[in-house]
């Protein structure tokens, strides 16, 4: 793996490395993609009819409203104002 | 009573015979945790309080004749399942103190049976590792040797119910996490098939493999918290209406007449020669007992783990993305919105968990997709037909649980491809989603428990329940001196 290819796998995950951290990261990074690639060599395609067995489709439960958690049960978790969250101003 | 070697089902005599009191036996081992867990650090939270009340509440009941197999069983949670009310960091700083609005469906069946919660036992960071030492608040170690690991995810789990802490625990099991730890710490450890138990309130690592399952000191201990904890559930569209009457029936029925496979693949080099010998003298204990050993072979085996990790990173690097810091969990700081979410994700996690999310959204992007994921995916269809093929010839699967025992505290560290390999021995099992259950089978020369699984065919654990009971039955276990 390539310095190139981290920052965008980086930037796709939200995450943010010193340049330390980046060095170590890319190095256990390429060995494990080293690994990972080995998995190329077996011959076989993916056959998506035979998937998609796991989830019931046909089983739903009917979407009828009912009541939900109780706002401050949901709100213990942060430091809700006015019962909103509060999140930084974004002025870009 | 000896709290390491008490079964579920002969405390649940005892409670009923009035040998003992709900609160006297929750109290025992409340007791055990407060004087003996400094060395081993399983649980992240003991709930004292909650598990005296919850004692008194199963104590009228027991007093009634209304007692339910579970009632009063003192027992500890992994810390990523959620518990109403009550701290579930998953081992995390980004859940630090999170404290969930809810139980999980596996929680509220333990707490529909009057179970008592003793605590939520630690775990990797995320059940993300096999040795408990990505936790950001326990790095538990293991009760036969405190110098090696207990295994992982559910390494506070397994060591908690080695150690003789609680009666037995909940884990969750993804690539190996019940058994692997289970087999460190000497104990018996149950992985459900995929939907059997819902997965509604687990804290979600890779949704596709994830299941709920208990750690014990016996296989029948299994079963009894497994038929309390199994169903469909409205709130998880995986879990499936697979009727079942009783995990136990076949247990004291022995196997005679079965054939167990053995898939060479599982025996080579990898794993370590005092493994192989006591897993093959299990299997001709078996032969001893009436049944016949098959041999077959499971060649995708080579190519196992990777379509584990990219098909597991992927479903996490998705997963994962929930956690910004907004609605719960760390809040970082910054003066943009994405600034906060950054800071938030790199506080929050630790390095493994950072590992496996970037390898995730690689496998997924752009480009990479094709060559990793959707043949992790093609694997995934090969692995569930030689498994199909095996399950042809044969009742159950025999196989180490892991390559070695407990190894050293520190020897896979910075080293993620070893510990990543480590995990040949289980994954297949959770591509596939069939059940397997560990049991010890012997101890290493330093006295190191080693752990056989034993695979069954999708929705049927009562036949790997009774094939792990009549190993037991003939078994001496050596408990941990701690």
């Amino acid at each position: 793996m390539d310095t190139a290819t981290l920052d965008h796998i980086s930037e796709l995950s939200k995450l943010n490395f010193t340049p330390d951290e980046k060095n170590v990261m890319l190095a256990q990074m390429t060995d494990i993609i080293e690994l990972m690639d080995t998995i190329k060599e077996y011959d076989i395609t993916y056959d998506d009819t035979k998937d998609h067995n796991e989830v019931r489709y046909d089983d739903l439960r009917k979407d009828i409203p009912a009541p939900s958690f109780p706002t401050e049960k949901l709100q213990q978790n942060t430091s809700p104002r006015d019962n909103c969250y509060v999140v930084p101003k974004m002025m870009e | 009573m000896d709290t390491k070697n008490i079964t579920a089902a002969a405390l649940r005599r005892m409670l009923d015979n009035k040998e003992i009191s709900a609160k006297e036996a929750a109290s025992e081992f409340l007791s055990e945790i407060k004087t003996k867990d400094d060395k081993i650090l399983s649980f992240i939270t003991v709930t004292e309080d909650e598990a005296m009340r919850n004692a008194e509440a199963a104590q009228k009941l027991i007093d009634a004749g209304e007692a339910k197999p579970l009632t009063g069983i003192p027992l500890a949670i992994k810390d990523n399942l959620c518990t109403d009310g009550i701290k579930t960091t998953c081992s995390s700083r980004m859940l630090g103190d999170f404290v969930p609005p809810y139980s999980a469906t596996a929680v509220e069946k333990l707490i529909a049976q009057d179970y008592t919660l003793l605590g939520k036992v630690s775990m990797d960071e995320f059940a993300m590792g096999g040795s408990t030492q990505t936790s950001a608040f326990a790095k538990t170690k293991n009760p036969y040797n405190t110098e090696c690991v207990p295994g992982g995810s559910s390494g506070g789990s397994a060591a908690a119910v080695s150690a003789g802490f609680c009666a037995a625990a909940l884990g969750s099991d993804t690539g190996g996490s019940i058994r692997q730890p289970s087999s460190f710490c000497g104990v018996t450890g149950l992985k459900p098939t995929y939907g059997r138990v819902s997965r509604y309130g687990l804290v979600a690592f890779a949704s596709s493999l994830d299941q709920i399952g208990p750690i014990a000191r016996t296989a029948e201990d299994c079963g009894i918290i497994l038929n309390a904890i199994a169903g469909v559930d409205p709130k998880d569209a995986t879990s499936r209406d697979v009727p079942f009457t009783d995990f136990n029936e076949k247990l004291g029925k022995g196997v005679s007449g079965m054939k167990i496979a053995i898939p060479k693949e599982f025996y080579g080099d990898a794993v370590d020669e005092e493994v192989r010998t006591a897993v093959m003298n299990a299997a001709h204990e078996y032969e001893k007992m009436g049944a016949s050993l098959v041999d077959c072979s499971i060649s995708t085996l080579k190519y196992a783990v990777q379509a584990y990790y990219l098909i597991s990173s992927a479903e996490a690097a998705s997963n994962l993305s929930r956690y910004d810091g907004i609605k719960y969990g760390l809040r970082g700081e910054g003066h943009s919105f994405d600034e906060m979410i950054r800071d938030s994700r790199n506080r929050g996690f630790g390095d493994e968990v950072k590992r496996r999310i970037l390898l995730g959204n690689y496998a997924l992007s752009s480009g990479y997709y094709d060559a990793y994921y959707r043949k992790a995916l093609a694997l995934k269809q090969k692995i569930i037909e030689e498994y199909n093929a095996v399950f042809e010839q044969a009742d159950v699967i025999l196989t180490p649980t892991a390559p070695t025992v407990a190894y050293k505290i520190g020897a896979q560290d910075n080293d993620p491809v070893k510990m990543y390999t480590a995990d040949i021995c289980t994954v297949t099992v959770n591509i596939a989603g069939l059940p397997a259950i560990n049991t010890t089978c012997g101890y290493d020369k330093n006295g190191m428990p080693i752990g056989m699984s034993i695979v069954g065919r999708r929705f049927d654990e009562a036949t790997i329940i009774g094939t792990a009971d009549a190993f037991e039955r003939t078994f001496s276990p050596v408990r941990c001196t701690l």
